[in-house]
């Protein structure tokens, strides 16, 4: 199994060192430790850490989670809740971990960030862009991914992102309900799909 | 003062100690599992582990219900659970079954119908089918545990030992009927047209989130604690 690589950022070396442990523990790779962003910020070029674990009393202080987003826009940011947090900054990270998650649900609340921040490229807009629009109404007329791949001309991994956006924006998963939408929105006709 | 203690996250740690009032003030919707196992009002100063007792079920499966219904936790521990509490597991699922088929799927139904009024004959079409195709998926789902694995679990419990595979069939085969749910609210919320009226919308999107809500937790029910107590009786 690929062992996700991750940064530590918080002030308290017994918090920063126990959440290590117990992270090597849950099979993750911590690969940089430190108690400050300022320290970090200077070894994150060569750890390059996946997922950056920020205690609360780090952001905001000297490290603004908007402007980080738009600069490491793989990472995946989440804050540790030690001290009290504004909501605002809550609902900027990919998700939050509390001082007495254990390993268990550690690592659930760090696969679902990692998903979020996946799913979720940091976007203000929620409108489809012309691709997107494509691979939906092809969607809608029953293709599977393959199909829809060859018809597009591109790769399946393509299709499978442009996949998630849609859900992503539309806050629709299922092939009926996408269908719904696209018919709702006039993007083609009913007789064109097999309701 | 109260008989219960709050966790380092601010939930309420749910124990046999505290009375049926303070779980009620937890958490009203634990309402609906006590009318859901048959259990009658009123409380007086009952306890959770008395109302129990009495009612001749487990409390560490009652209280693990309950943590699953009220609080955000998905952690499901059989540890302190029997095989027999699968008698009483499958009776709360049973009546949950009723409660989505008899109650909130007719609501839901007829919340559809008023808002779909408003719509244009094309939109009414679409919608009343994504709705009823989705309905009739969830009856077959539902109607399938009722028919098929209650009763297989139910012969279980009573020591007969019917074919291991159905459990991992059971769970390879359980099926998501909450993403439809989602997308409808999803449907509902964002896209039907101005003219549908507020109250009408918010009364049907009420009814939409408690049956997915229910229905989330009714899954994981199933397969966290249904399915693991299932495979332990086997192991009997």
């Amino acid at each position: 199994m690929r062992r996700e690589r991750i940064a530590i950022i918080e002030p308290s070396e017994m918090i920063r060192r126990g959440l290590a442990l117990l992270l090597e523990q849950a099979n993750y790779d911590v690969v940089c430790q430190a108690g400050s962003w300022s320290e970090a910020e200077s070894r994150l070029a060569t750890t390059q850490p996946e997922v950056i674990i920020l205690g609360s009393h780090v952001v905001g202080s000297e490290c603004n989670m908007r402007a980080l987003h738009i600069e490491l826009q793989s990472v995946t940011f989440v804050i540790l809740a030690t001290v009290a947090c504004d909501d605002d900054i809550l609902r900027q990270a990919d998700g939050v971990i509390n001082l007495y998650d254990n390993a268990a649900k550690l690592s659930k609340k760090l696969q679902a960030a990692i998903e979020q921040s996946q799913t979720n490229p940091y976007s203000d807009s929620h409108d489809l862009s012309e691709r997107e629009r494509d691979v939906l109404v092809l969607i809608a007329k029953g293709l599977a991914n393959k199909e829809i791949a060859d018809e597009l001309n591109i790769s399946i991994h393509t299709v499978m992102s442009h996949r998630k956006n849609i859900a992503h924006k539309t806050g629709i998963k299922s092939v009926a309900g996408l269908t719904v939408y696209a018919l709702l929105n006039n993007m083609l006709d009913a007789s064109e799909v097999n309701m | 003062m109260k008989s219960y203690k709050i966790d380092g996250t601010h939930e309420v740690i749910f124990s046999r100690d505290m009375t049926i009032a303070e779980l009620l003030d937890t958490d009203y919707h634990l309402l609906s599992i006590l009318e859901r196992l048959g259990i009658e009002l009123p409380f007086g100063d009952m306890t959770v582990g008395q109302m129990c007792d009495r009612y001749g079920m487990s409390s560490a499966l009652f209280l693990q219900i309950c943590r699953i219904y009220a609080t955000s936790d998905e952690e499901v521990s059989t540890d302190e659970l029997r095989t027999e509490d699968l008698t009483t597991l499958i009776k709360f699922l049973r009546s949950s079954h009723h409660y989505y088929l008899d109650v909130i799927l007719p609501r839901i139904e007829a919340g559809i119908e008023s808002v779909l009024q408003y719509c244009d004959l094309r939109q009414q079409l679409l919608l009343r089918r994504f709705y009823t195709d989705y309905e009739a998926e969830v009856r077959e789902h539902l109607q399938y545990e009722d028919d098929t694995m209650f009763p297989y679990l139910e012969a279980l419990v009573s020591g007969k030992q019917p074919e291991p595979e159905m459990i991992e069939h059971y769970l390879d085969n359980h099926t998501d009927i909450c993403e439809k749910i989602d997308d409808m609210k999803s449907i509902i919320i964002k896209y039907l047209p101005e003219r549908c009226s507020i109250h009408q919308r918010c009364d049907l999107l009420y009814d939409v989130y408690a049956m997915r809500e229910d229905l989330a937790r009714h899954t994981l029910l199933e397969t966290d604690l249904m399915a693991p107590l299932a495979l332990m009786a086997h192991k009997r």
